[in-house]
């Protein structure tokens, strides 16, 4: 699906990723992971061209983005749906018009749009939320509002960067399960980036494990399946003391 | 009401008028030339979406060397530049010359100053999205600009309306030079109080719906 080779960036004299070659297979969820600094969102910000590699070249769905005009690469973008660590919503537009605004970029057809901006706000659920502006929302509701836009256009991949870094525990495991969700319901590739260990851990079938702009390892792994942390205060107590109260 | 300001009601009335003219003409060009001049400026900055430095250099000079004229100075120096676009330098629509010159350099900077305060995430996901650079002007950064862009239009118009009152120098009429005139220089000096409250009274009110639009506007 994503076939990147031999892809080179430098800020001037940093070489933030240096000749990276990495194929991510249709329908997986792929995670990268690696030490801050490590050059991961540089490598996740290339797959859409956010960031134009100084070398190299990178393929999504059998085309080649280096090699696309300015248009092209417009076209293109529209099938590669992305969601930010801070979301990125227009804080002017409520929720409805921040998915729909995704659908006109794509030209899709005005009597439509609204049926399918509820349709994809009920996939993440929050078809309620659709008048409520951004400001009004937790930051677990705002990503999923962020991936129900990236999901309007019906993209073959989403990339995530750090998706789930500056959520609490409880939105985290929300916002996995409904990214999980996308990929097994809607076939949907998946390329996370997180330092967050355990967001790798619970879904990703994956891994590219990056250093100082190298691939240190690439290797298959098992999802352990989303974890929904406790949040009663029994659990708190639990946890740090490490046993149970009443034991 | 008070009787000087019925003996001279026509004139008062008359002047009103001129004012609303030039500041008019001000507001106008100021939004349809300082509000894409300075979306310029700030899509030509270094790191910006149509990152372009001779753009930037030049645009930036402009306005601020439009910007760093005493005014008066201003009017006088455009004598020959109004003569030639209006076929006149003195009254009223010749007045308009320098204040639409001015009201651009002016709100463009404010512009500028409005975009930049746009997260840059908000761009980014546009760009992700595919958006082209005028819909990410008209779908995001306006969009997400809009309150600021209110307010800097407000305070804008309120430096109109000062610039205006100079403009009896070349004949331009309007609210200030009213006051010198009769106020000032026949030492009306009531009539010159009257003409001030007037001023403050209309500044107050653009100050108040301006903040109240802009507040509407926010959802931030």
């Amino acid at each position: 699906m994503i076939d990147v080779q031999h892809i080179t960036k430098r800020y001037g004299a940093f070489i933030a990723i240096d000749d990276v070659t990495l194929t991510i297979p249709k329908g997986a969820i792929y995670g990268i992971i690696g030490a801050s600094g490590a050059g991961k969102s540089t490598l996740l910000r290339m797959m859409n061209l956010l960031e134009k590699p100084d070398s190299g070249r990178v393929n999504v769905g059998g085309q080649n983005l280096t090699a696309l005009s300015s248009k092209g690469l417009r076209e293109v973008r529209k099938s590669i749906g992305m969601i930010f660590q801070h979301f990125h919503l227009v804080a002017n537009k409520t929720v409805r018009d921040n998915v729909r605004v995704a659908l006109e970029l794509a030209r899709y057809p005005k009597r439509d749009q609204l049926a399918r901006v509820q349709e994809c706000l009920q996939f993440v659920g929050l078809q309620e939320m659709a008048d409520k502006y951004p400001a009004e929302l937790s930051g677990g509701q705002k990503q999923r509002v962020a991936i129900a836009r990236a999901l309007a256009t019906n993209p073959s991949v989403l990339l995530c960067d750090e998706p789930t870094s500056s959520l609490d525990p409880q939105t985290t495991a929300e916002v996995l399960a409904v990214l999980k969700d996308i990929n097994e319901r809607l076939g949907i590739t998946i390329v996370i980036v997180s330092h967050e260990m355990d967001v790798i851990k619970s879904i990703c079938t994956a891994v590219t494990v990056l250093e100082n702009g190298h691939i240190y390892e690439s290797f298959t792994h098992e999802p352990h399946g989303i974890k929904t942390p406790g949040s009663s205060s029994a659990y708190f107590v639990e946890q740090l003391k490490g046993v149970p109260r009443d034991a | 009401m008070p009787d000087v300001l019925v003996q001279y009601q026509g004139e008062i009335i008359q002047s009103i008028g001129e004012t609303f003219y030039m500041v008019g003409v001000s507001i106008l060009f100021a939004v349809l030339i300082g509000l894409p001049v300075g979306t310029f400026l700030f899509l030509c900055r270094k790191g910006q979406l149509l990152e372009n430095q001779a753009v930037f250099s030049t645009l930036n000079l402009l306005v601020n060397s439009t910007r760093s004229f005493p005014f008066l100075l201003l009017v006088v120096f455009l004598i020959p530049f109004t003569r030639l676009i209006i076929g006149t330098a003195i009254g009223t629509t010749a007045a308009t010359v320098p204040l639409a010159i001015i009201a651009i350099a002016h709100y463009s900077r404010l512009v500028e100053q409005s975009l930049l305060d746009v997260p840059r995430g908000v761009l980014e996901a546009a760009v992700s999205m595919g958006a082209s650079v005028r819909e990410i002007i008209t779908k995001f950064l306006y969009v997400e600009a809009r309150s600021s862009l209110v307010m800097g239009l407000t305070t804008s118009i309120i430096s109109f309306i000062s610039y205006s009152t100079i403009m009896g120098v070349v004949g331009g009429g309007g609210i200030g030079d009213f006051a010198i005139r009769y106020g000032y220089q026949q030492f009306k000096t009531d009539l010159m109080t009257y003409m001030i409250i007037i001023m403050v009274i209309l500044v107050q009110l653009i100050q108040f719906s301006g903040m109240t639009l802009a507040r509407w506007l926010d959802k931030r």
